[in-house]
């Protein structure tokens, strides 16, 4: 019998049908990856099964008994835990309190903050996904805060786990450590639904796949008799052609456009700093950063973009100081989507017109038209440029962002993630949209936790650990093995 | 898309009516006495000019609260900058005798910088200290309140009455009369039109935009080249201004002198937040929300002389509709939860 199964499942918003007639049954112990291009019904079929949202039609059985889901505490109690892909940890609150959140152990009625921070080290311990339990979640980076998440929902002993896009954001060495987390789970009977745009993982984890488009199941396989291929065409229809490698172009040559000079990061909370980084970046190349989660790639970058002061050294562009607050003629595509790059509950076109309010004369007609273009140009699809950016596909949202970034002609551009959560379709257009950046002759900086994509873009690649820069590779010499070797501040 | 969001500047006053009804009935009145007395108590014979000079200051006080309030700032302090600009109106006109036009214009001017600069101090306590503005806003409104009421009874009073008030104002500083009754003045297009001014603003300008940002996400804004600290400040200044100038209008207009107490006791600042509550995050709809509202406290009075039901009822409508537009709210963050695209908490 299966663990869980879904049954018929169709959801509407409005006039889109996002979940149209779905049927989807998870077998206990197996872990089952949920495949498709953005905005194909993944999140939502997720968010049914884990009682957030109310089917139109359908139901969901857990162990054959039909469900009565009001809201996620009936799937909570029902065995279910899910690590969304948009987190939800309260930033003000530290790891461990965001664990045991919900169902705090307490002491005469007051939380027990050293059980909780006990709890969180055995749970980290054993399922090796180590966090601190007294850091701020706040000032974390995002590869620790979702192993909060995770933590969370195995604390409440969920018996299936549903992960919408978990390795999104996480190093190769993180996501390899999560699927021994997801294997060692199972063997022990637990569930493990996946959803993910990285056909690699599915191919190398899952037991079983299934593909969405259009809201409709349109594959089923087990994972393995099928191919990666196979799957993509199942996702949208067509198959990729294989991926164009960068030009090989000739080496970027001459002045260097951005010079950070002996660059150091010392206040603030978090565990990473920056100790005295100094390179640069000419135009017409792409320099790659690489480094584990948290090793000052973040305070790095917000250096160069300019939202954050140095304490030392300085950053150089074109040979003058980038300005403080934000230099215009940087062009930054954030990591941390709903808490830099977007503003959830503004409309889309207003989120697409960030940074250029001031370029031209402000009319509401101008803000849309622009809006309409950058949406137009760059495929992202949503039913109404007035609706919140929140209720795009992270997929969509993320595209809306670039869009709205690379757009413009500033000669910089630094790009954090850029690929997260959007399908092997848009990021072969991503890709190209970054190698046309430099091909243009700008500036472009790209921060990476997919070696891949490093490997497939960068010209040079600079690899941090520990807020320096322990090893810079061409793109020749960096293979997989070198640069994780250099991530873990073994001698590059 | 969203039911909660669109309705509840309406919802919340019918549900507030209907309970209401309820509490008249539960108390022995007749509603059917009560409401057409409330009416005419507003809009009725020789009311409706009191109503609407009173809808003044009420709609002056919520541009005061809205304003800070689109990049995130709540300023609770409107009774302080209300009455230190009223009080600096009054000084100024006394102290500084001017030509006609400029006898108005002055005072009312030192009146905005006086609510500006008490509301701006909150601006640089917040960067410097950290202390939220919505802290520092209401622990410097009594103080406020406590200077005017010091400098009316004693350095401005009128000698020789013991009454706690400045003298008339002398008569080049008086704003001419609109209407039969002298109640309405030149303050009413001066808020309409700076009400005006201010919906443009927010909608149709870069600025307006950037304040939005801000308010909607603080590190969006700054994200994106906003001076999301600067911002804080001017809007804060720019509201604490708007009370200023209120309560000099209102002192320059009759009985044209101070009085003691009668700039913060109507409760303008607290209806006019309640009118910025009930808009919903909606600027457009502020002036009508501040109209309902001044109708109920102005009718409230009414239905007390006529139909002897006690005004404060009316005080339990606007209580009540407070309540409904908050849980409306809380209602509505827990569907928004419940969306893939939820906010981050
Ligand atoms: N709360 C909502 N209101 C309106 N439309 C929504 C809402 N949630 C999702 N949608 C729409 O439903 C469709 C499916 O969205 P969903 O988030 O399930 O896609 P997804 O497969 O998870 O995509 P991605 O890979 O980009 O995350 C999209 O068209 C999306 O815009
Ligand atoms: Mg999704």
């Amino acid at each position: 019998m299966p663990a869980v199964e879904l049954v018929g499942i169709t959801k509407r918003f409005g006039d889109v049908v996002a979940n149209d007639g779905i049927d989807l049954s998870i077998e206990t112990g197996e872990i089952h990856a949920v495949v498709g291009e953005n905005g194909a019904g993944k999140s939502t079929l997720m968010s049914v099964m884990y009682g957030v949202h109310q089917p139109d039609a359908g139901h969901v059985l857990r162990d054959g008994v039909r469900l009565r889901m009001r809201s996620p505490a009936d799937a909570i109690a029902a065995g279910l835990g899910m690590v969304h892909q948009r987190l939800r940890l309260f930033p003000g609150l530290t790891v461990a309190e965001n664990v045991v959140i919900g169902a705090e152990p307490t002491r005469r009625g007051v939380l027990d903050t050293a059980a909780a921070s006990r709890e969180v080290e055995r749970l980290g311990e054993l399922y090796g996904l180590r966090a601190d339990p007294a850091a701020r979640v706040g000032t974390l980076p995002v590869g620790v805060r979702q192993r909060v998440e995770i933590l969370r929902a195995l604390y409440r002993r969920a018996r299936v786990l549903i992960l919408d896009e978990p390795t999104a954001v996480l190093t190769p060495g993180e996501a390899a450590r999560l699927f021994e987390v997801l294997r060692g789970v199972t063997g022990e009977g637990v569930s493990v639904v996946l959803v993910t745009h990285k056909l690699g993982e599915v191919l190398a984890a899952s037991n079983r796949v299934t593909v969405l488009r259009g809201g409709r199941v349109t594959g089923r396989f087990a994972t393995a008799e099928t191919t990666a291929q196979e799957l993509v065409v199942a996702m949208i229809g067509r198959s990729l052609a294989p991926r164009p490698l960068a030009p090989p172009g000739e080496r970027a040559a001459g002045p260097y456009l951005l010079e950070v000079e002996n660059v150091r990061v010392r206040g603030g909370e978090g565990p990473a700093r920056v100790g005295g980084v100094s390179f640069g970046v000419r135009r017409g190349e792409i320099v790659g950063i690489a480094g584990v989660a948290g090793s000052g790639q973040r305070e790095l970058l917000d250096v160069v973009t300019g939202l954050r002061t140095p304490d030392e050294g300085r950053v150089l562009l074109a040979g003058a100081p980038v300005r403080r607050g934000r230099d215009p003629r940087v062009a930054y595509v954030p990591e941390d989507r709903p808490g830099r790059a977007t503003a959830p509950t503004m409309s889309l076109a207003d989120n697409l017109l960030m940074g250029g309010q001031r370029e031209r004369r402000f009319s509401r007609a101008a803000v849309r038209e622009r809006a309409r273009a950058l949406v137009e140009r760059f495929g992202v699809r949503a039913a109404s440029l007035d609706e919140p950016i929140s209720v795009l596909s992270g997929g969509n949202a993320q595209k809306a962002v670039l869009a709205r970034e690379l757009s413009g002609d500033r000669p910089l551009v630094v790009v954090e993630e850029p690929t997260q959560g959007v399908d092997v379709g848009a990021q072969e257009q991503i890709h190209a949209l970054l190698a046309q950046a430099r091909d243009e002759g700008r500036a472009v900086l790209l921060q990476s936790s997919e070696l891949s994509e490093l490997r497939a873009l960068a010209d040079r690649i600079l690899v941090m650990f520990e807020g320096a820069i322990v090893a810079e590779l061409s793109a020749e010499e960096a293979g997989e093995d070198r640069l994780g070797a250099a991530m873990t501040g073994a001698a590059g | 898309m969203n039911l909660t969001t669109r309705t509840a500047p309406l919802l919340a006053p019918v549900a507030a009516l209907a309970l209401t009804t309820l509490v008249m009935l539960a108390t022995g009145v007749d509603p059917f006495l009560a409401y057409p007395a409330l009416v005419r108590g507003a809009v009725g014979e020789g009311n409706l000019e009191y109503t609407v000079a009173a809808y003044v200051p009420v709609l002056g006080m919520a541009l005061a609260f809205a304003i800070p309030l689109r990049t995130g700032e709540l300023n609770l302090g409107g009774d302080g900058q209300l009455a230190l600009g009223g009080v600096a109106a009054a000084a100024a006109a006394l102290l500084v005798p001017l030509p006609p036009v400029l006898a108005v214009v002055f005072p009312l001017v030192v009146a905005a910088l006086a609510g500006g600069l008490l509301a701006w101090v909150a601006a640089p306590l917040r960067a410097r200290l950290g202390i939220p503005v919505i802290v520092t806003t209401l622990l410097l409104s009594p103080p406020g309140v406590a200077l005017a009421s010091y400098l009316a009874r004693f350095p401005l009073a009128e000698r020789g009455t013991g009454l706690a008030q400045t003298p008339v104002l002398p008569d080049a500083s008086h704003l001419p009369a609109l209407g039969e009754s002298g109640y309405l003045t030149p303050a009413l297009p001066v808020v309409a039109l700076l009400t005006a001014l201010w919906l443009y603003a927010d909608a149709g300008t870069a600025l307006g935009y950037e304040i939005r940002a801000t308010g909607a996400n603080r590190e969006f804004a700054r994200y994106g080249g906003v001076g999301v600290a600067r911002l804080g400040a001017v809007t804060l200044a720019t509201g604490g201004a708007v009370a200023g100038l209120v309560g000099g209008l209102v002192v320059l207009g009759p009985p044209y002198r101070f009085v003691d107490g009668a700039l913060v006791a109507p409760g303008y600042t607290f209806t006019a937040i309640a009118a910025v509550l009930l808009a919903t995050g909606r600027p457009v709809l502020v002036p009508f929300t501040s109209a309902l509202l001044t109708v109920l406290q102005a009718g409230g009075q009414g239905m007390e002389r006529e139909a002897g039901v006690p005004s404060q009822l009316t005080q339990i409508v606007q209580g009540l509709i407070i309540v409904i537009v908050a849980v409306l709210a809380l209602a509505r963050r827990r569907t928004a939860k419940k969306r893939p695209g939820g906010v981050t908490p």
